[in-house]
């Protein structure tokens, strides 16, 4: 591949220079372009894939409305009359698209049990964990920032090893168990904090954080861990480039050489990790959700799950799967922001 | 040539040492006056480039300037560099003291546009506004020959070719009006046209800018077009010094001969091994005479029986560090004729 | 065998081994050895400390903590097993397949495995609970599907690597069959390459069965594991300190000794590393090739 910029004679007019910039444009354009589709393309697909494989768990399940309504009473006249209802009488075929045809206009069908509509249950349920996973995702971004920021500083030292021992031992417990230590330290010792319990962030914030905190740190840690394992990693590497010795040769002080340039550039593996941990966040949710009794989604799913209520069941799955995707594309554009090689495609990265 | 009066750098006994006290610089010194431009030549591990890292405060982590001192500017302006602090070095480095390396992609961060970095220079070292930085900016990019500045502000460093890359390193270098500029090897990576012409603008802002320069590389021709002053570095030491035309005119070491001799072959870091028998001594070896001396096709005995000291010349301002100086002169002679 | 020897030959590795040795000893004798009946409630000594009787203590029913440690091993080390064995069933084959396959089957392999690396263990672990019915066998599934994708991925990146070097082994071996080439490298590049992510994965089985005996998914009470009693000794950590310490530092051992073990085999092998270095050259291999061609 040959370089993408020419040295032009120092004094000599380049001909035709407006052609060669619009042309330099096209260029940088088209690799753009094509990056986008095609993280559209597999965007969509994952998507599908996911419906397909929640579908399937709803096909394979040998529970019905008919049973899981009325029990053992119920009749074959009853199973059939009920299956036709909620139209389990057609091929699976046919059920997929009407249920995906449906869920893109926002609609999962209705509970086998109480006929709520299940994206009216998710709806209410959602923000619980949208809010806490936020939170969560913002106190491992500063908590696992800074102790990554300073392990990589100390490179070495007494608080590196200190951060990395605290880290591999993080992830040696399951994350319930992080969550407990929380809830006895500042809830039962320390009193500080509600053990339990849920103010929706529209109606109070400041009630919100006090109840959202521990649930927050207790889903964020794991996180945390990983993002200072990962940016300890690229800082101490990207502190040894010649960029950053550049920077320091410019005179640029020891912040403005970590924050303006080495941080930016170490920031991208970083994103990486996040993207990785936004089904653990997800995931964890569910957890921190029963450990502090939260009406959250998870609740949803776990109560309908002991019932055998199958819609509810498949629309948490396929809802949690297309946050999870919209998660991940916000930090891809994100990490394309940083970085302007991977902004105008892979093309350019192999040409270095 | 007389010397400027005014001091520019002022090294004296730098002694460096690597890894487990290895030493790999042993009493260099020299001065630069103002506007002055000084040729700092070797092969590698010659211990050159240790001594323009030394300067700049950019040793590796295991290495160390045992003795010696390092002092920039003259007068009420002199700082001393020996064991400054890091607030110094962020006062001085950038500021009065400016540097570019071979291959200038690396030392541009590859994900702020060239343009961003100049300008952050300039706020931040020069205290320019935000406006005002991006007008000089552009302006420096024309100065260093680089075409349509305002575009080139705009792009990232692998949009750009080495040789533009290294015009915006050397902006970026001189843009606070440095008194001294160290080019590391600078034009090495570079093909011939454009080397020339990175010279060619070195020696343009020596004269605008009164810049004086510290040219470390391996090629003596690059040193002949561009330097008044020499300084040939065999195994950590100086080993031959004065001003340029003349040293490369009558070399009295022998070292410094064979250089010019393969010099002609060409790219001679790589095949120096090859017409000069031997290998270079490696950091920290003990020698008790001449380091050259096992490669020295005129070694004695004298040669290794003691430290050789460096002598300076008649002629004003040469130096040399051969203990058979006048001798081999007439040997060579001698050979010459017979040849 | 010389791998096992250099193994041998880390200290990290040793306690590792011994550690696994001790789990997989309780997992076969646990219950047969342990002290006391662990679904005994001692109702007269609940939540008691360390004694002659009760060496661990008891839990908040006053059943013996040792016996149900012992008892529980088999369980909670059988379940993450089973969840490894699945995932690299599913993940290795289809991983070294995907180097050979069309690009088209390729990227499809590719898009199932994003699809499961995006779904989470235990919203994922609660819909197969809900709709194939809450048991063991189900949530063990539920895991194996979810961490085939690693397994898929490592062994896609080892057999990458082969594929552009094969040829240059083929040209070598002049007659050798492709077959015998890829049984070889299968056995000397993928086996440590599965093996540190088996320990790896191993590691978050034990941890994600925890987590789903905390949510009443997997193994019911009463029967014993690991998980289950820490998610219930731990309502009680205030009344009783030891009996969640206990199954906790267990779990703590064991994960620890199992990612210690995942990085020691990284370390004799060199598994990880050469596939990685390998797959990031392809100018290296294709220079290889051209040069065994012209011999």
């Amino acid at each position: 591949m040959t370089a993408p910029a020419t040295e032009p004679a120092p004094g000599v007019p380049v001909p035709g220079d407006g052609a060669v910039r619009a042309d330099s444009r096209a260029r940088r354009a088209l690799p753009f372009l094509r990056s986008l589709a095609s993280t559209a393309l597999v965007t969509v697909t994952v998507l599908f894939l996911a419906s397909v494989i929640t579908f399937a768990l709803g096909a394979l399940s040998d529970s019905n409305p008919a049973a899981a309504a009325l029990g053992e009473t119920a009749t074959q006249a009853d199973i059939d009359r009920l299956n036709a209802e909620f139209g389990l009488d057609r091929p699976l075929v046919v059920q997929y698209f009407s249920w995906v045809g449906n869920a893109l206009g926002g609609d999962l069908g209705r509970s086998w049990f109480t006929t709520i509509p299940v994206s009216d249950s998710i709806r209410q349920a959602l923000p619980v964990d949208l809010s806490i996973a936020a939170l969560a995702l913002v106190l491992a971004i500063l908590i696992g920032g800074g102790a990554g920021i300073g392990a990589a500083l100390s490179n070495g030292g007494i608080f590196d090893r200190a951060v990395t021992l605290v880290c591999s031992l993080l992830g040696t417990l399951p994350p319930f168990v992080i969550g407990m230590a929380l809830i006895v330290v500042f809830a039962v010792k320390l009193q500080a904090l509600p053990a339990g319990g849920y103010v929706p962030i529209t109606v109070d914030p400041l009630e919100w954080l006090r109840f959202a905190i521990l649930p927050g740190l207790a889903l964020s840690l794991d996180v945390a861990a990983s993002i200072a394992r990962q940016l300890r990693t690229s800082l101490v590497g990207s502190l040894r480039e010649n960029y950053a010795v550049g920077a320091q040769m410019r005179g640029f002080g020891r912040s403005r050489v970590l924050f303006g340039h080495v941080l930016r550039n170490a920031a991208g593996p970083t994103l990486a990790v996040i993207g990785l941990a936004i089904p653990l966040i997800i995931g964890g949710a569910v957890m921190t959700e029963k450990l502090f009794g939260l009406p959250g989604i998870a609740q949803l799913a776990l109560q309908s799950a002991e019932k055998g209520d199958v819609p509810v069941v498949l629309g948490t799955l396929l809802v949690t799967a297309v946050i999870v995707v919209a998660a991940s594309l916000v930090i891809n554009v994100l990490q394309k922001a940083l970085d302007p090689l991977a902004r105008q495609g892979s093309a350019r990265r192999a040409a270095r | 040539m007389p010397l400027s009066p005014e001091r520019v750098l002022d090294v004296r006994d730098l002694q460096v040492s690597v890894g487990d006290h290895l030493v790999a610089v042993q009493d260099v010194s020299f001065q630069i006056g103002r506007g002055e431009a000084v040729g700092l030549v070797g092969e590698s591990g010659s211990g050159k480039t240790l001594t323009c890292r030394a300067v700049l405060g950019l040793l590796p982590t295991t290495g160390e300037i045992d003795h010696g001192r390092i002092v920039l500017g003259d007068g009420a302006d002199a700082v001393e560099l020996t064991g400054a602090r890091r607030s110094t070095w962020d006062q001085v480095r950038g500021v009065r003291l400016g540097a570019v390396f071979q291959d200038p992609a690396s030392y541009l961060n590859p994900s702020l546009t060239v343009g961003h970095q100049l300008a952050e220079q300039l706020r931040v070292k020069a205290g320019l506004s935000r406006a005002a930085a991006h007008r000089r900016s552009v302006e420096l990019f024309t100065e260093v020959g680089l075409h349509e500045p305002e575009s080139v502000f705009h792009q990232y460093p692998h949009e750009l070719s080495g040789g533009m890359l290294q015009r915006v390193l050397i902006a970026i270098s001189v843009s606070c009006e440095p008194e001294l500029l160290i080019a590391d090897e600078a034009t090495t990576a570079l093909d011939v046209v454009i080397q020339a012409e990175i010279l060619e603008l070195l020696r343009r802002l020596r004269e605008t800018h009164g810049l004086s320069l510290l040219l470390v590389t391996h090629d003596l021709a690059v040193v002949a077009e561009t330097c008044e002053r020499i300084l040939v570095m065999y195994g950590g030491q100086v080993v031959e010094s004065g001003p340029t035309a003349e040293v490369l005119g009558d070399p009295q070491h022998p070292y410094t001969r064979a250089l010019m001799d393969v010099a002609t072959i060409g790219n001679w870091e790589r095949r120096t091994l090859d017409v000069i028998p031997g290998q270079p001594p490696a950091a920290g070896e003990r020698m008790p005479g001449c380091r050259f001396a096992p490669r020295c096709r005129y070694a004695a005995a004298a040669c290794v029986a003691g430290p050789v000291p460096l002598v300076d010349l008649e002629t004003e301002g040469r130096s040399a560090r051969c203990a058979r100086l006048g001798e081999v002169l007439t040997e060579s002679a001698l050979e010459e004729v017979s040849a | 065998m010389s791998t096992l020897r250099r193994l041998w030959a880390i200290p990290t590795a040793r306690f590792a081994l011994v550690v696994l040795a001790g789990v997989a000893f309780l997992a076969v004798f646990g219950s047969a050895l342990a002290p006391h009946d662990p679904l005994k409630q001692y109702t007269d000594r609940v939540l008691e400390g360390p004694s002659g009787d009760h060496l661990l203590g008891t839990d908040y029913l006053g059943r013996d903590v040792l016996s149900r440690l012992m008892a529980g091993t088999r369980l909670s080390v059988i379940g993450a097993a089973e969840a490894v064995v699945i995932g690299a069933v599913l993940g290795v084959p289809t991983g070294l397949a995907s180097a050979w396959v069309g690009p088209r089957l390729e990227w499809l392999a590719l898009r199932i495995s994003d699809t499961l690396v995006i779904l989470p263990f235990t919203v994922f672990a609660i819909a197969v609970a809900g709709t194939l019915g809450n048991g063991l066998q189900q949530a063990m599934f539920a895991i194996g599907v979810l961490i085939s994708p690693i397994f898929f991925r490592v062994t896609r990146a080892v057999a990458l690597g082969l594929r552009t070097q094969q040829y240059v082994e083929a040209a070598e071996l002049m007659g050798a069959s492709q077959w015998w080439t890829l049984r070889t490298h299968i056995w000397t590049k993928v086996l440590p390459n599965v093996a540190v992510t088996s320990a790896q994965a191993a590691g978050a089985a034990l941890l994600v069965v925890a987590s789903l005996s905390f949510l009443g998914l997997g193994v019911t009470p009463p029967a014993p594991t690991w998980g289950g009693m820490l998610a219930s000794d731990l309502g009680y950590l205030t009344q009783q300190t030891w009996a969640p310490v206990f199954p906790g530092l267990l779990m703590m051992a064991t994960v620890g000794s199992l990612n210690l073990l995942a990085d020691a085999i990284r370390d004799a092998t060199g598994a990880g590393t050469s596939a990685r270095r390998r797959r990031r050259t392809p100018a290296t291999s294709r220079k290889e090739r051209s040069g065994a061609v012209v011999s």
